[in-house]
Parts: structure tokens; sequence; C-alpha cells
């Protein structure tokens, strides 16, 4: 794999190409990355490392067996969204927005896919309290809410 | 303006394989749209993962694909035996190898049974988990359990293979395929079955690979992609098998790339069983450091071949004692999502049939 213009490829651990692109220039680099035959999204994932997140990317070109890494790193937790390119990362974003707080501009549907819609914080984020144990209540209208009481309930 | 009703299926309805909540609305006896409500087994494992050692972290993994832990164990330690820099000796993983397809058997025997439950066929569920029950038994014998093994460990295998075990493994291998075609041919031989999965739940390639599906589900649809083939690991390197490929992209295409795996699998078995290097089963190193607690480095992800699809295991390390950040890729969790794209204008019934079709098992989807 030959240098691209919008990322300098290294090599992981793993042996696997890493391209690091900067966060405006991603959706273009994805779109030339599916243009060159990358059709298969294999995973979206984000590490918190404390002052910024790293979104990952695994691309897989089935024909041809390639498998190359795209990261890209944001420091107020929003990222475009690659909804466009390629439908599974509609669950993917929908998952690392839940655990990460990762946001995805342009997705159409970004909410929670694990956890209750109410919710306080994103339990994969390393300043996440754990001993704050939440709560989640239904009202009348049934909408839940989060409380942090357990004599709170109804 | 049209009027639907909508319906909540779960999250305790029978078919719906676990803890999975779908909202479907529906024209008449038409499924217009179906939106799956997950996370009720959910556990954040990717979270208890960066709070545990990583010689303990195998118990989460266990418990994600509960009726194939052994393949969910040998996904994990691809990655933390990476980071860990320990290298398992050769014994080991031809161990690991029979451990793997004999855990794909059985999950895809449960998988067949709870099939044939969904569209009404009680017999065949019998059958299918009293050979499954067979496979337990040789878990049992290895290490004490039959379902969250435990076995693998860092470096190598709890306890080793004995020559009884052999023989027992052995025993099983002569007499499952004649037991499999048998079940075979409850299923193909029903009028009813075929009739019900021929030409349901078709996905072509395109859809197939812009969802991220893998396993049987996207060779169903003429991809001949494989893991084992693509990147090996483990030794499948040094074993002869095939990949079924089916090009229908329906139902009983996935009913027939399963099969035709379990075929695949008792062969692997066959030549692996024979070739079993001597030696230690155990990298004296990292028995040693079970007490001294490993420090791992640098990040790593490994991909391995489920019984479901591509199960992959990305494990970030900064030296500590504990892993910085585990990621999941869970096969489950991508081929449910393609559902919502399948079921859309099919009967009710079908869907039920599509849903069983793809494989659930929530402990690994909602992890």
């Amino acid at each position: 794999m030959t240098a691209d213009d919008s990322g300098q490829p290294n090599r992981g651990k793993d042996g696997r190409t890493i391209f690091n692109v900067d966060r405006d220039k991603l959706l273009e680099f994805m779109k030339g990355m599916k243009e060159k035959g990358y059709d298969h999204l294999s995973l979206i994932t984000g590490v918190d490392r404390k002052d910024f997140i790293e979104v990952v990317y695994h691309l897989h070109a089935v024909e041809r067996n390639e498998y190359v890494v795209v990261k890209t790193t944001t420091n107020n937790g929003v990222v475009p969204s690659v909804t466009s390119l390629w439908s599974s990362a509609k669950w993917e974003e929908r998952e690392q927005y839940d655990l990460m707080g990762i946001k995805f501009e342009g997705h159409e549907n970004l909410k929670r896919i694990f956890l209750p819609e109410s919710w306080v914080g994103h339990p994969l984020r390393k300043d996440y309290d754990l001993g704050n144990v939440q709560y989640i209540n239904m009202d009348s209208d049934g909408e839940d809410y989060a409380t942090f009481d357990e004599g709170d309930g109804w | 303006m049209q009027d639907f009703i909508e319906i909540n299926f779960g999250p305790q309805h029978p078919s719906t394989h676990g803890v999975l909540r779908l909202k479907a609305k529906l024209d008449g006896e038409i499924v217009k749209e179906i939106e799956p409500v997950i996370g009720y087994l959910h556990r954040n494992a990717e979270k208890l993962c960066e709070m545990t050692f990583y010689a303990d972290n195998l118990v989460y993994f266990d418990r994600m694909d509960y009726v194939a832990s052994m393949l969910m164990e040998s996904g994990y330690l691809e990655a933390a035996e990476k980071i860990l820099n320990i290298v398992p000796p050769e014994r080991v993983l031809w161990i690991r190898v029979i451990m793997n397809e004999l855990s794909r058997i059985a999950s895809h025997l449960v998988w067949a049974g709870a099939f044939g439950l969904d569209l009404g066929m009680l017999t065949p569920f019998f059958y299918c988990f009293a050979e499954r029950d067979k496979v337990l038994e040789v878990f049992t014998e290895i290490c004490g359990s039959r379902q969250e093994t435990n076995y693998m460990s860092i470096g190598g295998v709890y306890q080793d293979i004995t020559p009884g075990i052999v023989d027992h493994i052995e025993a099983f291998l002569e007499s499952f395929p004649k037991r499999l075609e048998e079940i075979y041919k409850i299923f193909v031989g029903n009028d009813v079955f075929i009739s019900r999965n021929k030409g349901i739940g078709v996905m072509s390639r395109e859809v197939a690979i812009d969802y991220g599906v893998t396993g049987p589900m996207l060779r169903a649809s003429g991809v001949n992609y494989d893991v084992r083939k693509a990147e090996p690991y483990l030794v499948y390197d040094k074993l002869n098998f095939e990949v079924p490929v089916s090009y229908k992209g329906d139902n009983l295409a996935r009913f027939l790339v399963r099969f035709e795996e379990m075929r695949q699998s008792v062969h692997i078995l066959k030549q692996a069983i024979r070739k079993i290097p001597d030696g230690p089963f155990f990298n004296p190193k990292a028995k040693k450091s079970m007490m001294i607690r490993l420090r791992g480095d640098g990040e790593y992800y490994a991909r391995t071949e489920s019984s479901k699809g591509e199960f992959g295991v990305y494990i970030v390390a900064d030296g500590g004692v504990k892993p910085y950040r585990v990621h999941v890729r869970s096969p489950t969790f991508k081929n449910l999502s393609v559902v919502q794209e399948l079921a859309k204008d099919q009967m009710i019934a079908d869907m039920v049939a599509i849903l069983g079709s793809v494989d659930l098992v929530f402990g690994e989807v909602d992890r």
C-alpha cells in the first residue's frame, strides 16, 4: 500500500496498514477507499485517550482480501458519519455513541442501542463514575428517566 | 392514509432466542417495517475487561457466545497472547483447533434444533441436542464444565488432552456423521420445511457485504470468505478443508451451508486428532506469571471465525496489568441488523423463519 495524500500509512503490531486521517478529511478519504473496493466496513470503535478520543475503522476488501485500519482523532467527540457509504455503520455508530459518547454527524437515527435512552453518561469513557449507581424509572406516560437514589421510585 | 398495526415481538417471545424485542409495523399479515430493540442482556463486558487482569478476562468471553464458548476463548487469546508476548507451544494450537471445531459442531446443532422449533418441528430438536450432549460430554471430561468451559488460558490450556479423551473424541467422530445425515434427512425430507425456507429471506451478495454480515450467512449469499482461509490462525493452514458456499441466499441456503460446515468440521477433526504433536500443554512462562500478573503493550486486533461469523477482539494495552481498552466485534450484532432489510414486505410467519436462520445468541449481541 502506497502513501496517500490524506494519510500516512504505518504498520501496527498486528501487521495491518494504518492510515491516520484528519477528521475533516475523513469522509472524503472513506469515499476514496470505498471506490478502491473496500466494500466491507468491519468495525468502528473508539478509544478514550483521556485528552482526545481515537476513532478506529476497519475496512476490508472482500474480493481481494485486503484489510486496512483507518484512524482519526477528535477533541470534542464529533466525527462525520459514514452511514452514507456502508449500512453496517448504522448500528456500529449507535453502539459507539451509546458506550463511548462519540457523536456521528449526519447519522439519521443516532440514539442509544444497548442502554436506556435516559441513561446518564457513557460507560466506556475513562471518566465515567462507576460508583454512581443509576436507576431507570418509568413515569406515567411510559417515558423512562434516571435517578440516583433508590428510594426515588414510583 | 394507510393504517398499520404495531405489535411487539418479545422480549419474552420464545421464537426470539433470548431477549430480543421487535417493534413490527403490520399491514394485515405483511410486515412493513421492523425495528429490533436490543440491550436486555447488556453487561458491558468491554468495561469489565478493562477492570480485570488479562488472564481473568477469559471468563467474560465464555459468557458471550455461551453455546460456543471455546471459540470465544480462542478468539480472545489470539489477541491477548500477542499483547502479552507469550507464544503457546505447538501442541496447544492443535488442541485448540480440536476444541474449536467441536464447539462449532455443538453450536450449529443448537441452531439447527432451535430453527426447527421456530418452524414447528419438535423432533429434530431432540436429535440435535442428543448429539450436542456428546460434545458437551467431551468438554466435561476435559475441563469439568459443559457450557462455560474456561478451558483455555494464556499460553496454553488448563489440562492436557489424555489418550482417554482422544478415544472419546474418536468414538464421537465415528458415530456422529451417520447421526448428522439422519438429522439432515429429517429436515430436508419434510416438505413443509422446504416450502417455508426455499426462496424466503433472500439476501443478495451486495446487501450482505454492505451490512457487514459474515459467517455462514455471508457464505450462503455467494461470498467465499472464511477467516480460517483468508487469514489463517492457529494451525488451520496445515489442515485440509473446504469452505461451503451457496449462491441462493435464502433460508434454505443458510441451512445447507451450516450442515456442510459440520461435515467439514468432522473432516478437520479427523485430521487434527491424528496430528497432535507431543510436547508441553502450557508455556511455562505463562504458568508462573499467572501469579505475578503479566504486563502487555501495544495494540492488537485478532479476527477468528466463530460459528456465527467473524469474531474480532481488539485490545489496546498501556503497559499495565489490565487492558486499557477491549473491543469485541460481534458477528451476530451485524447479522441481526440485516434482518430489518430481509423481513420487509414478508409474511409475519416468514419473519420468524428469517430470524431463526440468523443464529442469534444474545450473550454475544449485547455483550
